[in-house]
């Protein structure tokens, strides 16, 4: 399923935390070289119009990206903590 | 109002590129949205390119003022950094500035490039600049450059504001006398208050006033809510500083020479642990500006009075850029803008 899809299982009042932590483990990450070169653009652009951290298209590139470079965070978020199992289940049957 | 008193203050940002490229760039749209007049990019052959970084920059932002801050005569040539800043200008007009200076002794030795000259290379390189910028042929005849008939195929835009990056007494006279801007790696007032008397000897001799100048302090710089979190942040970058300062500047602010040793023999053998432990409260408070939003108002406010027109938030920014660079934007910008 594309994080298109994917993203609009997350609940709006859930969105603003998830964008935030995602963000996080994006900046912090040390696998830097695992960010692709048009996924990078793409969050780029989207920071840059501020649609980033407001639309479903910007936090589907976070999800994409964190999975990507931080998988094992990124889980844990959407499972423990923001407790979105069907995202996660989702997410891993996307892979 | 702060701005009523000294005038309306700017606010630059620096990043050392040496993430991967789609991090500082993040930051960078991130410190324009957030109302950073300029970003500074450092030049360093070990991190990513600064005029690669620069000119990503240029794309994904509109409004804010960028320039490497700062690069050398001799990893770059003159002319060729007049033809990156040329060429950048064409991709953003209105927005480059150069940053010179005669560069880092440690990085450029790793290279085999002496420091020969430092004053005179970094004039004749604004000399070869200017003239570049002018789209006329040069033939310049210096003690460290030479040029012979050189042009560019293009012709250059507006005039690119120059800014030298200086500490000791002699830069930073130059800097005044032929600079549009001075980048005074410093955080405390003590070192500011010197720099500006440099400065307004070279200022006097040019027949200007001190307000044609950006003076601008390039700190080291940490914010967060806890001061405990901020200090720990900027620990690292005042271990480094400290051994890097002269003596003269370690007594300036009364700082114990012994444990400046100690801190540069731990960091010559890697023992970061013993480097970074050995940092006390007077190397922080001489060499950052660092603490809650209110306690670096305080520290800014200082330098202010100490006459400078440009605050630079440098590394390490805070323990979380991004929310570092969102603090400023919220709680301490406003203090000093309308």
């Amino acid at each position: 399923m594309a994080y298109q899809k994917i993203v609009k299982m997350v609940p709006v009042e859930k969105r603003g935390k998830l964008s935030d932590k995602l963000i996080d483990f994006l900046l912090k990450s040390k696998k830097e070289d695992k960010m692709p070169g048009g996924l990078a653009s793409t969050i780029l652009n989207q920071w840059q119009q501020g649609s980033l951290t407001t639309t479903e298209d910007g936090l589907a590139a976070l999800l994409e990206a964190a999975v990507l470079l931080e998988s094992e965070k990124t889980m844990e978020l959407l499972e423990q903590e923001l407790q979105l199992l069907d995202v996660a289940k989702a997410i891993k049957g996307a892979k | 109002m702060i701005w009523e008193v000294f005038g309306m203050v700017k606010f630059g940002i620096e990043f050392v590129p040496r993430e991967a490229y789609w991090k500082t760039l993040f930051y960078a749209i991130q410190a324009e949205r957030r109302g950073f007049d300029n970003l500074w990019i450092t030049d360093h052959y070990n991190n990513r390119n600064v005029y690669v970084t620069l000119t990503a920059a240029a794309i994904y932002t509109k409004k804010i003022v960028f320039g490497p801050g700062v690069t050398n005569p001799y990893l770059i040539n003159p002319v060729v950094t007049a033809q990156s800043l040329a060429s950048l200008n064409e991709l953003a007009p209105g927005r480059v500035v150069l940053g010179i200076g005669a560069g880092d002794k440690t990085t450029l030795d790793a290279i085999g490039l002496e420091i020969e000259k430092p004053l005179t290379a970094v004039v004749e390189t604004i000399e070869i600049f200017k003239k570049m910028m002018e789209g006329k042929s040069v033939t310049f005849e210096g003690e460290v450059f030479k040029t012979k008939g050189t042009k560019f195929n293009f012709k250059p835009k507006e005039k690119i504001p120059i800014y030298v990056g200086a500490q000791g007494p002699k830069m930073l006279e130059t800097a005044g006398k032929i600079g549009d801007g001075v980048l005074i790696n410093a955080s405390h007032p003590k070192d500011i208050d010197y720099a500006v008397d440099c400065i307004k000897k070279g200022v006097s001799e040019a027949g200007k006033n001190l307000t044609d100048v950006d003076v601008t302090a390039y700190t080291s710089f940490s914010v967060h809510e806890s001061p405990e979190k901020a200090t720990e942040a900027a620990v690292p970058v005042v271990a480094f500083i400290t051994a890097g300062s002269p003596n003269v500047v370690l007594e300036r602010h009364g700082i114990d020479l012994k444990k400046a040793d100690k801190i540069r023999g731990a960091l010559k053998t890697g023992d970061f642990g013993q480097a970074f432990g050995s940092v006390s409260k007077e190397m922080i408070e001489a060499f950052s500006v660092c603490g809650t939003p209110d306690m670096c108002i305080e520290q800014i406010n200082r330098l202010l009075k100490a006459g400078i027109s440009q605050f630079v938030v440098g590394s390490p920014i805070g323990p979380n850029v991004r929310k570092s660079i969102d603090l400023i934007s919220e709680k301490i910008i406003p203090h000093f803008k309308k």
